[in-house]
């Protein structure tokens, strides 16, 4: 029987159960299994969707040996134009642990490519991983999403960051500098000079802070005044937004940024995942914003003091634009190696063509990604 | 499959591969090929689309379990083709 790629459907979750079940035993990663249901639990597909979700699943004679999913959402392009794309994540193939099904990831990439040719990726781990090194071969454009980070607390950054401490003097020379306050200090004195050079035309003094629900009509205004600033954006209108950001997730904090009454810009915050290199650090993540130009540097100050009053001991965030990348960079922030890359089919890169012209006014963020609550 | 079509697929799989042509064999599978991963069995089907001149559909990419079999799909390509 030839591996058929279809729509996973709820009679398919047992042969899903079974496939994951293989993976755990050949000592995958427990997170590397498909979904366990058919139906997405985050932004299903209804009738009346704009955004949404669907997983498929390459079946062989009953057997489930990979599956992918993709995001379809409305995109801004550089003509001015709206239009229908997919993110293609979480693909997965049973060639990982079999190699004698090694065709199963290309068969997934080149189904999903079929299906909907403007396609993109995002995150993904970094260049050395199989799936960006496909998309590399494929002939996709790509680019790295800048990282930026901001220490809140020092001294348990200098204690905690296990990527840093990865050997015995590393680790005695950061207790030293947590614990004599030389990490705090120096932090301090980064950020002090960051906040002499910000754009004191952009002060955030004088902006108040209010939610989503109590400024829908701003987010709305908002969005048409300041999507002519992105060369790419997905859709952030105020129904986009209440899609992706319901009030519902009530581990996200929606906030919009107001000044004289009128909103100047929105951003969405929140708790990242826990990870193993953060040790015990809680680690915060803005997650999305968007704001009028010239108004990008409060919206990030807000943002990042709605954070710092939450109590994280670190923020991070991925920024694609480039005045989005200096106004956290004026906030405070500095830039951190990134392993967060954004890769467009080559049907998709036409339309952003030239893609290294269009690339740095293209606004994307961790909330382009998969969505799931932790991966923000 | 002709002997030809046989010994041009074989030496692109021996350049993707990283192995001696004489080891490659008909039979010659991902389980048989260490290097014969997914990323290099998407290089497999570039190489052979760039070298025949075909397009590979997604059935053509599920076929391709062996040296001997890609080999019988050019040739079953190249005939449909002409």
């Amino acid at each position: 029987m030839a591996i058929v790629i279809q729509p996973y459907r709820p009679e398919h979750e047992p042969a899903v159960a079974e496939f994951n079940q293989r993976l755990r035993q050949a000592g995958e990663d427990e997170n590397m299994v498909f979904y366990r249901w058919a139906e997405p639990r985050w932004l299903p597909r209804r009738a009346e969707s704009r955004i949404y979700n669907e997983f498929f699943v390459a079946v062989d004679d009953g057997i489930v040996r990979g599956g992918y999913a993709l995001k379809t959402q409305e995109f801004f392009f550089p003509d001015g134009q709206t239009r229908s794309i997919a993110y293609y994540h979480h693909p997965l193939s049973e060639g990982i642990v079999n190699k004698a099904h090694a065709m199963v990831g290309t068969l997934l990439l080149r189904d999903a490519m079929q299906r909907v040719p403007l396609l993109y990726c995002l995150g993904m781990g970094g260049y050395d991983r199989p799936l960006p090194r496909m998309l590399v071969r494929l002939g996709w454009a790509h680019s790295l999403v800048p990282f930026f980070f901001r220490i809140v607390n020092p001294s348990r950054f200098l204690r905690n960051m296990q990527t840093l401490r990865s050997s015995p003097s590393q680790k005695f020379l950061l207790d030293i500098a947590a614990y004599s306050g030389a990490g705090w200090a120096g932090s301090k004195l980064f950020q002090s000079y960051r906040a002499l050079v910000a754009p004191r035309s952009a002060a955030a003094d004088g902006c108040e802070v209010t939610s989503f629900e109590a400024d829908a009509e701003g987010l709305q205004s908002l969005w048409e005044q300041a999507r002519q600033t992105c060369s790419f954006t997905a859709v952030r209108d105020a129904e986009a937004l209440h899609i992706l950001y319901s009030p519902a997730l009530k581990h996200l904090t929606r906030l919009v940024v107001r000044r004289r009454g009128s909103a100047i810009g929105w951003a969405v915050v929140g708790e990242r995942r826990k990870d193993a290199k953060y040790g015990n650090l809680r680690v915060g993540s803005v997650v999305d914003c968007f704001a009028l130009s010239g108004e990008l540097f409060p919206v990030v100050r807000c943002a990042t003091q709605t954070l710092e009053r939450q109590g994280f001991d670190l923020i991070l965030s991925n920024q694609s634009h480039h005045a989005w990348g200096e106004a956290f960079k004026a906030a405070g922030y500095m830039p951190g190696p990134s392993n967060f890359l954004f890769a467009a089919s080559k049907k998709l890169a036409e339309l952003l063509a030239p893609f290294e012209a269009a690339r740095p006014r293209m606004h994307l963020t961790r909330a382009d990604g998969d969505g799931l609550p932790g991966n923000f | 499959m002709t002997a030809s079509t046989f010994e041009q697929v074989r030496n692109i799989a021996s350049d993707i591969f990283g192995i001696p042509a004489g080891k490659i064999t008909a039979e010659s599978s991902p389980e048989t090929i260490e290097n014969w991963d997914s990323m290099q069995h998407l290089n497999l089907v570039l190489a052979i689309e760039e070298k025949f001149g075909v397009q590979l559909e997604p059935e053509d990419v599920e076929q391709m379990k062996s040296i001997g079999a890609v080999a019988a799909l050019v040739e079953k390509l190249q005939s449909a083709a002409h």
